[in-house]
């Protein structure tokens, strides 16, 4: 691997072509990280640089992964699973398709470096229904390394075993939330569990669990290379690293970029090739669909977790969505709302009746029905369905509906007034 | 006493065995087994449903939660052709809803129905991670981006033949 | 042991305990749909959030638990508010049912929304409609899946109690809906108890259903005779307005919480077993068998039967026989005893049971189907097969010249061919009971006598738990009290007994069998959907 391009760690083996075969991954340098784990290091010592690294979750939390391994318990007498979070389903996010489809060795090669760190011997890779090619690769690339004996029995000359399951999903974004995941991955639907306890303590089985997502785990081959401390130099004071941003909507070149944790929302959008057809940037959403709605006013923002936190929106899932000059924010958010409410799993009542009456109002004042009570009604909705309920996705939910309502009031109260968009929306064309 | 089973066949369930063999607790088999049924018959049935709850030893009724809950597995066989078309943000903001009012007009179906002669399916699925080839829609099984009503047109015509 | 303050009230707690169940103690009622003390936690509902100091959100009561120097506001103006909301969520699809939903009185919904609701509807959008309405899903229970709000009680007692999973939740979001897998049915012997569990309209008794309006109802704490187990019960009934009840007093019968015996439940087999109360009774003393049979006074009974039995007793003690039974309350036995044993020096006296064994189960089902036969056993009558073929063979051989029956149909309980050619060799058979039966038309002297729900007495379960019941109805016609008819009859034989009434009786009984003072209370009345 080629650690000195500090611009393309992951990013370095998506435009090779056949990185996702194992023997490529070699010749690049692949499970060089992992052997010098497994057979110069104890694991403390990989613990002790994913500390230093600042390496936070990329899945959408955000929290810091060493923090995380500490939680773990050793001595419960149980047996610790490591689950990866592979069911990418937050809107706007496509990077860990992108891992799994091109470079599924770097994850396994992560999964290999966390499993021996934390006694690990059984992972199941939780990949979402819809994500075939990705499942394909991983198993190819399992069975390629099993046979390698990079992972099963005895790996690499030494008394550590691993086992690694690919598990497909079957179509629910819940499944993405840490709990439900567990509980899908027991066989049940994903409804979250109430915490605590967490899943560090209780997880799969009753067992002690860590999850982890996709990305989050392919940068510890790069943090073993050079170093936790280097790492963390390469992002911000709270954020250590690179992630790799899902770049998509109104810009020229939607994609993937891996970008140092520093970089502002102007400069990546920018790289993307910046706002399509020539237009003016109106909104952005900086963290996946669940994070609150930027300005054009506000993209200086630096785009680590807690800076973004700072300014009322959120890291997230790193997906960025660019919205011009001629979006019609009421159908923005309508098209957001919608997707909480077929979404929310129906356990718990202010998500499950909240998501679904907002989804609701909206459409009724898309189809110029709207009342004047509806937006203020709409605020004090969302007020109630943050905080009260078992998981998070109301509060996904919450976040861009406040957002939206607060910095785009005038465009909703028109629509109400007039009964249409106050933008003159243009098709997007979608001819030759 | 061994009742024959109909869905299971014997090669299907070895296959169904060798999964469950992966998990620490059986249950966990149950989205893989679903998915193995589904691949092989088209949808699931409530023989289906009986048979793999009787194999995995769960409630019959778990079976019907777990069938309602995620929107991949289907009680009614499928088209030949489904289009997935995601109406989520990304691809709504590049032109997705043009590409539903297209397909719509053009199959002559609402989403959820098929057409009469069972070819064509339409379903509005929420992102399917991939949002840099907006508008995209999963094609059957596989990712298709970056549609225009021709490629619409393109594909309907060359699965038609 | 962690020490918890509550809206100021502070208190020292087991480790483990939650917040609800601290509330509870210190008599706070924090509202909850899906919280029940014996399913286990879902925390769904959200009804119970309430503020805990340091906690930025606030949490669900009916989960954590409490840790030393917790603070607990439940009545804050930010619980308040939430409380709304949260109401205001679970009604925004519920359908608006009151006037022909027979929850309504009992319903949780309509309870907290008068308590902590009070808004105006927002709602200007259509509700989501359900797939289910009125459908029954068993015997016993009719489903409204549109009146659900999911809080997934019946999901966990089927799952928990009975073990029997009959109830899931299908699809997800606000188009989730209770169900039974297609074609299956509820039958288990408890389906009742999903009935009682469900805060709302979703799950309604068939049995009850549009029978009559809650508030209309009388309740009256009582016990259940249907076997051994004496799972407490609520009678209630309804007398002010006849025409709701189509001839029946008792509307329907309900468990009654138990923490010693049955807890929150009762099985079917109970619940539905009261309309022998209101039909097939005898109402009047009637004496002469078939073709003879006519209506008389107690008066005339009593000297009648006085008579017979004074005669018989002279003549000979051995040919008078008394069949007492494990459904009479430890009252009645303890006086038939008395009479029958002490003052007549009768030998012939035995238990003898109206019902044949049946099932039993882990949960509360007991095979023996009679709600008395430990009190009969303390007052030293077994029931013996032996003893009763004896009889037979003394009643073949012209032995017996009066038998003394409590209600009990020998024609039907003795297959024994021809047991009414037996029964007729008897000259004088008297019949004490409640409902007529194949004996009852062959007695001579018939003594309609109250059912327990028109007495006050006890039942000794079969762990020798002693319960009392309480009167929930008047006699019906010319019935009385197995008390008042043993005490009359004893007067009739110069037996200078007083008036005594239950309580009388029941405290001589405690004071000559210690067994008899092993009572347990009712426990504290709680919130109706709490149980």
């Amino acid at each position: 691997m080629n650690p000195t391009n500090r611009l393309n760690l992951i990013s370095q083996f998506f435009s090779l072509t056949d990185a996702h075969m194992l023997s490529v991954y070699e010749k690049l340098g692949g499970y060089e990280m992992a052997k010098k784990a497994i057979r110069e290091m104890k694991p403390d010592a990989v613990e002790a640089e994913v500390r230093k690294s600042k390496l936070r979750g990329l899945g959408g939390a955000g929290f810091a992964s060493g923090v995380k391994w500490s939680f773990v318990p050793r001595d419960s007498g149980k047996p610790i699973y490591l689950t990866v979070n592979a069911d990418e389903g937050e809107p706007g996010t496509f990077k860990d398709r992108y891992v799994m489809e091109r470079a599924p060795h770097l994850l396994l090669e992560g999964i290999l470096i966390c499993a021996y760190a934390m006694g690990i011997h059984k992972v199941y890779i939780y990949v979402r229904g819809e994500y075939l090619g990705p499942i394909q690769r991983l198993r190819e690339a399992i069975d390629e390394a099993v046979a390698k004996n990079y992972l099963g029995e005895k790996i690499l000359g030494t008394n550590f075993n691993l086992e690694v399951v690919v598990h497909q999903g079957a179509g629910a974004y819940i499944c993405g939330e840490e709990t439900a995941l567990l509980e899908s991955l027991e066989g049940k639907k994903g409804f979250p569990r109430l915490k605590p306890p967490f899943p560090a303590v209780v997880g799969l089985y009753g067992c002690p669990t860590l999850i982890h997502n996709v990305e989050t785990l392919s940068y510890l081959p790069f943090i073993l290379q050079e170093g936790g401390d280097w790492f963390a130099g390469l992002g911000t004071e709270t954020s250590g690293g690179m992630r790799l941003y899902s770049v998509s909507g109104h810009v020229e070149r939607p994609g993937v970029y891996e970008r140092s944790m520093g970089i502002t929302l102007r400069q990546l959008i920018e790289d993307a090739g910046g706002v399509w057809r020539g237009r003016k940037l109106k909104a952005v959403v900086p963290g996946g669909l669940s994070a609150a709605v930027l300005t054009a006013d506000e993209i200086d923002v630096t785009m680590d977790f807690d800076s973004l936190r700072k300014i009322g929106s959120m890291g997230g899932s790193g997906g960025v969505m660019v919205m011009d000059e001629k979006t019609c924010m009421v159908r923005a958010l309508y098209t957001t709302m919608r997707f909480f409410g077929h979404e929310s799993c129906g356990q718990c009542s202010p998500c499950r009746e909240g998501t679904g009456w907002v989804a609701r109002i909206l459409k009724r004042i898309l189809d110029g029905e709207g009342r004047v009570e509806d937006i203020d009604r709409l605020i004090d909705i969302g007020q109630f369905m943050g905080g009260t309920t078992i998981c998070a996705l109301a509060d996904g939910a919450q976040m861009p509906l406040l957002s939206y309502l607060k910095k785009f009031r005038s465009e909703f109260d028109y629509y109400v007034k007039h009964g249409c968009s106050l933008v003159e929306s243009e098709p997007a064309g979608v001819s030759n | 006493m061994t009742t024959e089973n109909k869905i299971l066949t014997s090669e299907l369930k070895d296959q169904a065995t060798k999964i469950m063999a992966q998990y620490d607790q059986p249950r966990s088999a149950v989205l893989p087994i679903l998915h193995l049924v589904q691949n092989t018959y088209g949808c699931i049935t409530c023989e289906a449903e009986t048979e793999i709850a009787a194999l995995l030893q769960m409630p019959i009724v778990d079976m019907k939660e777990i069938v309602t809950f995620y929107t991949l597995f289907r009680s009614r066989p499928c088209a030949k052709v489904e289009f997935n078309v995601c109406r989520t943000l990304s691809c709504m903001l590049r032109g997705g809803e043009e590409i539903i009012d297209h397909l719509k007009e053009k199959l002559g179906i609402q989403p959820g129905e098929q057409t009469s002669d069972g070819k064509f399916g339409l379903h509005l699925v929420e992102c399917l991670g991939a949002c840099e080839t907006a508008p995209t829609a999963q094609i059957n099984e596989s990712y298709v981006g970056g549609l225009t009503k021709e490629k619409i047109d393109q594909i309907i015509s060359g699965k038609t033949k | 042991m962690p020490t918890v303050t509550i809206n100021g009230q502070t208190i020292e707690v087991e480790k483990g305990t939650t917040i609800i169940q601290v509330a509870e103690k210190l008599g706070t009622f924090i509202p909850r749909y899906c919280y029940h003390p014996g399913l286990s936690i879902a925390g769904n509902c959200r009804m119970c959030l309430v503020e805990v100091e340091k906690f930025p959100k606030l949490q669900i009561a009916c989960h954590v638990q409490c840790s030393d120097g917790m603070v607990v506001h439940t009545e804050s103006e930010r619980v308040k508010k939430t409380r709304e909301h949260v109401l205001e969520f679970l009604l925004v699809n519920h359908p608006l049912d009151c006037p022909v939903c027979d929850q309504a009185g009992e319903c949780g919904l309509q309870d907290y929304y008068m308590e902590h609701g009070r808004y105006d509807s927002r709602l200007d959008e259509q509700k989501v409609k359900k797939s289910k309405k009125a459908e029954p899903i068993g015997q016993t229970v009719m489903l409204d899946t549109e009146r659900c709000i999911l809080c997934s009680r019946c999901v966990r007692f089927s799952d928990e109690i009975t073990k029997t999973s009959e109830f899931g939740i299908f699809n997800r979001g606000d188009h989730s809906e209770i169900g039974l897998y297609p074609g299956k049915e509820l039958n288990n012997p408890y389906s009742g108890n999903v009935v009682d569990i469900c805060p709302v309209g979703a799950l309604t008794d068939r049995d009850f259903r549009f029978k009559c309006r809650v508030w209309y109802l009388k309740k009256t704490n009582s016990i259940c005779t249907g076997c051994s187990r004496g799972c407490n019960i609520t009678m209630e009934t309804n007398t002010d307005r006849p025409h709701h009840g189509h001839g029946e007093r008792v509307m329907r019968l309900k468990p009654r919480y138990q923490p010693a015996i049955n807890k929150w439940w009762m099985c079917d087999h109970g619940r539905y077993n009261y309309k022998w109360i209101d039909h097939g009774r005898m109402t009047e003393p009637v004496k002469g068998s078939s073709e003879h049979r006519q209506t008389a006074t107690w008066q005339e009974l009593m000297r009648d039967v006085s008579n017979q039995i004074r005669q018989s007793c002279t003549d000979s003690p051995e040919s008078v026989a008394v069949l007492l039974s494990p459904q009479q309350s430890n009252e009645s036995l303890y006086l038939a005893k008395k009479l029958f044993v002490e003052e007549l020096k009768l030998q012939h006296i035995y238990l003898f049971s109206p019902n044949a064994d049946g099932d039993q189960d882990d949960l509360l089902i007991r095979s023996d189907k009679h709600p008395n036969r430990q009190g009969a056993a303390i007052l030293g009558f077994q029931e013996d097969g032996e003893n009763i073929e004896n009889l037979i063979r003394r009643i073949r051989e012209h032995k017996i010249k009066c038998l003394y029956v409590f209600g009990q149909d020998l024609v039907s309980r003795l297959p024994h061919a021809p047991i009414t050619e037996i029964l007729k060799q008897i000259p004088s058979i008297i019949f004490h009971g409640s409902n007529s039966n194949l004996t009852s038309e062959m007695a001579h002297f018939v003594l309609p006598s109250a059912t327990y729900a028109e007495s006050f007495g006890s039942f000794t379960n079969f762990e020798g738990k002693v319960q009392f019941f309480s009167q929930a109805l008047p006699a019906l016609g010319e019935a009385r009290s197995d008390l008042e008819i043993l005490i009359k009859l004893a007067n009739q034989l110069g037996i200078t007994w007083p008036a005594w009434d239950a309580g009388d009786v029941a405290r001589d009984m405690q004071a000559e069998y210690q067994a008899f003072k092993n009572v347990i209370e009712a426990a504290n009345d709680k919130e109706v959907f709490s149980s």
